[in-house]
């Protein structure tokens, strides 16, 4: 399957939710520590010019500082937002020549930003977290933040809007907490004291708009019902290290993906009793991106600090040629 | 909190007869519990009926709207405030500018402001990157496996604040997440680690919450201890933690060796212990409860928690950067953090830098290393004078000195500086190593005197090379410098100073071949520069080139402006070498305070081979320039020709203080060791040295000889494959 070397360390994959070969990845260079950053707009198919590549660059933005992740407009099919780590937000457009890009650069972050995510249902909104402690809440027309979310008395590592409600939303921070938010609210409406170590990322189930997924550095994944948040519905044992991101699928209501600072891809079905259903290890550094294709069904793409980015369709083997 | 209740009060008072709990939580719960088919009715209720615009924003109008997101089940229309409705209506009541007004509002047309083309260029500016990048590399590698990351001394890399304070920040917050399976001692020792190699102050402290709350705690615990409020606690004790030789990995090790330190004082220093940890955390800006609460944790499961034995993880980037990390003049250091004391930024440009060191042991036991060296520099010498190489003299020469070589070597080996065995060692090494030469002779012989250029130059097109190349210099970072100054002399062919530069950084970094090929070429540009003859006189005295040597040295005398009168105006055909240093003495005479002329002094008579009035000129102009390094390295060199190799190895030590990127200097404290005896420690300043250059050709052989030497036949092969990594791994200093 196809396999693309971006010349950073990848630190965010996303899909497309327009075009099934469309992804875009976003990196940093030296770890995200220090130095440069850039997005790239990855096309799965061999460009004309270099046929022996499975994956061709659509389009690549360079940054002064490491894109941490991105996201897809969930409204036009060429917009991209970035979280960049020197605290801004910045909007791209792929039908704009990468002079008049980006489009926006919201600075309002006073640290680094480390999430990004589209509002799937109000489409004209986003979220970004930073490790400023805050998740701020912007639309795509205003030249500055609708509103601050401070609460959390860490980094917050990410944010997941609700698949299904369009002011709720979820953010996963150091503090060992999880929260969840009505934006219509002046504070949280939940907090979820999920893991006794930070919380790296969240998600939502979309198939039950009342399941969230947390994954720590404690290793594990749990999964929860907010209605009666007391004990975890699942807990999910497997990764070797930190957890850095969990995503549900948007195909099948149980099945989650995750990947780990093991520099690991694992596959994780929540009801069944051997959850651990698939695990990848093709990433050799630590791998801290990973997506599940909304418009394919069991194609997963990863990315990771060896620089690698992997599309593959769960049950192959990422490396096979 | 009062926030809180005086929203959710207000929001109460204001729904009356909802059906659903009014507050925000209940809220909340009623749109997270509601079945979709509630949710159906409600929409319903909804008087609202604010459209999505289809396009909100001139800039990014070319996509094509989507009625769905496909996929999902979101196909009916969008409505924004489907669900909480009984609340926001309540909370709109309760507070009419409140925040869902501005949600909202957010739907309405806006007025559209142009697009920011907002992109600040990326920053190519910045600190050398292969060198940063190989050490954060080796740092964020340290991870797997539990290695303790070992920092190397570092060069002065131009780092800004900001920089310094995104490093701290980003790899205190990283560290927490990919060394979770260790303690928190171990993640502050790894982080600290960083940041002191890369000089980051750790004083420099990011705002956050937690920061004063800590604060407080500071200044309850000085007050009560009745402690001066100096220095960073925790500073203290991670230099005391460097210090520890013991394993870092293993968290009961250190609670060991720390027991062991502070003995008796127990609770006392375990407090402090705990204190200075606190202080570790708040650089990490985050020093909140749930991370003291969670630092607890770590500890009780950095024990039970196994350790990966993943292969994969052993076999990481780890190993493989390192020798990466050589390209940056940067190794890996044994257990120890040694902060790099680095040299001031000095007046290099007024300088001679230009300086020897290796070559010039042949007279003790490293005399084979010239015979080969001397006659191809004769040859040389002889070709570029006469034009021609005459081979029958060549051999004669070459015959001359191997007759030298054997009664030295006749003569050590009676003295017993070699043991039975060595010798042997040493023999058929040195037979391999004449092997090697006479393959390369003809290579060498020919391309002696062209400068070589790197083939992959990120420099080329960089808009100042020259300043840049400068600016690499003075840091210290001389392979980068390198590449800077010869993407220079690419561009400017007739610059003097850039290919004057171009040599100094060579001979610095001990690569005499292409300092002599530039400084030749910034002679031919300039060719009465004083700092480019003196170099160049060096050099060639360096190389054993007795009568190149004297030219140089001569025109230098003879194109000073004040010593210009000393020499007879007419420069004779042929120099004696006691002319010369007549003509010298006497500029002494003149001005006894001109450092240049006692290190022109000191030159000449270790071409005389009088070394007592050589280190006795050294010493003078030590007097005058005492932060030389240069000068420190010419008088170590001196000593260790004159058979004081102990006290050479502390005038290179003087140098190294100086100038810790000072390749050359390295290189001689090996060959320093190596003369007396003490072949295990010259490896490890070899490869030390090799870490910095590998392109030291003859650290190389020097490295292979000491190897011989130290019965290390095993490591032979490393050698001459010149796996750096292994070699590290073997050798650490």
């Amino acid at each position: 399957m196809p396999v693309f070397k971006v010349p950073f360390n990848g630190y965010s994959v996303k899909f497309s939710p327009f075009y099934e070969s469309q992804l875009a990845v976003a990196t940093a260079q030296n770890f995200g520590i220090l130095g440069n950053g850039r997005l790239h707009v990855l096309q799965l198919s061999p460009s004309p010019a270099n046929p022996g590549q499975p994956i061709s660059e659509i389009s690549s933005f360079d940054t002064a500082d490491g894109v941490y992740d991105c996201c897809w407009s969930e409204s036009h099919d060429s917009l991209i937002v970035a979280a960049v780590a020197d605290g801004s937000v910045k909007l791209y457009d792929l039908s704009l020549p990468p002079t008049a890009n980006p489009i926006r650069s919201l600075q309002e972050h006073t640290r680094e930003v480390h999430s990004v995510d589209y509002n799937v249902v109000r489409k004209d909104s986003f979220l970004s977290s930073s490790w400023d402690d805050t998740v701020k809440l912007w639309t795509v027309d205003r030249p500055s933040s609708v509103r601050t979310f401070k609460e959390h008395a860490y980094c917050v590592y990410s944010t997941a809007w609700n698949p299904r409600h369009a002011d709720v939303f979820a953010s996963a921070s150091g503090d060992c907490t999880a929260r969840i938010w009505d934006v219509r609210e002046p504070a949280s409406t939940m907090i979820l004291p999920a893991h006794e170590f930070e919380i790296l990322s969240c998600d939502w189930n979309k198939y039950d708009d009342c399941v969230i997924a947390t994954a720590s550095v404690d290793k594990s994944i749990k999964v929860w019902d907010v209605r009666s948040f007391r004990v975890p519905v699942a807990v999910l044992n497997g990764h070797g290290y930190a957890v850095r991101k969990v995503k549900f699928s948007p195909h099948r209501g149980s099945v989650i993906a995750s990947c780990s600072y093991d520099m690991t891809v694992c596959l994780w079905d929540y009801m069944v009793e051997d959850a651990l259903i698939g695990r990848y290890d093709h990433h050799t550094e630590f791998t801290v991106g990973v997506d599940m294709s909304v418009l394919v069904e069991g194609l997963l793409a990863s990315t990771g600090w060896d620089e690698l980015v992997y599309v593959w369709q769960h049950g192959m083997d990422p490396r096979a040629p | 909190m009062a926030m809180r209740e005086l929203v959710s009060g207000g929001a109460a008072c204001a729904t009356s007869g909802s059906s659903s709990s009014s507050n925000p939580l209940g809220s909340l719960a009623n749109a997270l519990l509601g079945s979709s088919s509630k949710t159906q009715e409600r929409l319903r209720e909804i008087p609202t009926s604010t459209a999505i615009p289809s396009d909100g924003s001139a800039s990014v109008g070319t996509g094509e709207p989507l009625s769905g997101l496909p996929g999902s089940e979101l196909d009916h229309p969008l409505q924004p405030n489907a669900q909480g409705s009984e609340f926001l209506r309540g909370f709109r009541s309760a507070d009419q500018h409140g925040l869902a007004d501005v949600w909202d509002e957010i739907q309405r047309p806006q007025v559209n402001f142009p697009p920011e083309h907002v992109l600040r260029q990326p920053d190519t500016n910045g600190p050398p990157q292969r060198v940063l990048s190989s050490f954060l590399h080796s740092f964020v590698n340290s991870s797997h496996g539990g290695i303790p990351f070992c920092p190397a001394t570092l060069p002065v890399l131009g780092l800004s604040a900001g920089d310094k304070q995104c490093i701290r920040d980003r790899s205190s917050i990283m560290a927490r997440h990919f060394f979770a399976d260790k303690s928190e001692d171990f993640i502050n020792a790894q982080v600290n680690a960083l940041l002191s190699s890369l000089e980051i102050d750790n004083d420099i402290r990011a705002p956050g919450p937690a920061f004063k709350r800590y604060q407080e705690l500071e200044k309850y615990w000085h007050e009560t201890h009745g402690m001066r409020p100096g220095p960073n606690p925790a500073d203290g004790w991670v230099a005391e933690f460097a210090q520890h030789p013991v394993g870092h990995g293993d968290p009961s090790t250190w609670v060991q060796s720390f027991e062991q330190e502070h003995g008796a004082n127990g609770w006392a220093s375990e407090f402090e212990h705990e204190h200075a940890q606190l202080a570790s955390m708040d650089h990490i800006r985050g020093a909140t409860m749930p991370h003291l609460a969670a630092m607890e944790q770590t500890r009780m499961l950095a024990n039970t928690l196994a350790q990966n034995n993943d292969p994969k993880f052993q076999n990481s980037k780890f190993f493989q950067f390192v020798s990466k990390m050589s390209r940056g003049e940067i190794t890996v250091e044994d257990n120890q953090i040694k902060p790099a004391t680095l040299s001031a930024p000095g007046d290099w440009a007024t300088e001679y830098q230009q300086q020897y060191s290796g070559g010039q042991t042949w007279a003790d036991q490293f005399v084979h290393e010239e015979l080969s060296k001397g006659p191809n520099g004769w040859v040389d010498e002889f070709a570029s004078e006469r034009g021609h190489v005459d081979d029958g003299w060549v051999n004669e020469f070459s015959k001359l000195h191997v007759n030298d070589w054997a009664e030295e070597f006749g003569r050590q080996v009676g003295e017993g500086t070699f043991g039975d065995s060595s010798a042997d060692n040493w023999a058929s090494a040195y037979d391999e190593y004449l092997n090697e030469q006479t393959a390369l002779k003809q290579q060498s012989e020919s391309s002696r005197g062209v400068y070589v250029f790197s083939d992959l130059n990120p420099y080329v097109g960089h808009p100042n090379p020259l300043k840049e190349g400068q600016e690499l210099f003075r840091k210290g970072l001389l392979s980068e410098a390198v590449l800077a100054l010869e993407a220079e002399v690419l561009k400017n062919p007739d610059n003097a100073e850039g290919w004057r530069l171009l040599g100094i950084a060579h001979a610095e970094n001990d690569d005499d071949q292409q300092a002599i090929a530039a400084m030749m070429r910034a002679q031919e540009v300039d060719p009465t520069n004083l700092e480019v003859l003196l170099a160049l006189g060096v050099s060639h005295t360096n190389e054993l080139e007795q009568a190149a040597a004297l030219k140089y040295l001569y025109s230098w005398l003879r194109h000073h402006p004040k010593y210009g009168t000393v020499v007879p105006p007419n420069q004779p055909d042929s120099l004696y070498y006691g002319d010369v240093a007549t003509y010298f003495s006497d500029a002494a005479r003149m001005s006894p305070d001109d450092a240049d002329v006692h290190i022109v002094l000191g030159v000449l008579y270790n071409l005389s081979r009088e070394y007592d009035k050589a280190i006795e000129s050294f010493q003078t102009a030590l007097k005058l320039k005492p932060r030389d390094y240069s000068l420190w390295n010419k008088l170590g060199a001196t000593q260790a020709n004159s058979v004081q190799s102990a006290d050479a190895i502390l005038a290179y030590q003087q140098a190294l203080d100086l100038k810790p990127n000072y390749v050359r200097a390295w290189a001689n404290m090996g060959i320093s060791y190596a003369n007396q005896g003490m072949y295990e420690e010259s490896i490890r300043y070899y490869v030390r040295a090799l870490a910095m250059n590998p392109k030291a050709d003859n650290a190389w052989q020097y490295l292979r000889i000491s190897l011989s030497c130290a019965s290390r036949n095993d490591m032979l092969e490393a050698c001459d494959s010149r796996n750096l990594d292994f070699l590290q791994k073997e050798f650490p200093l």
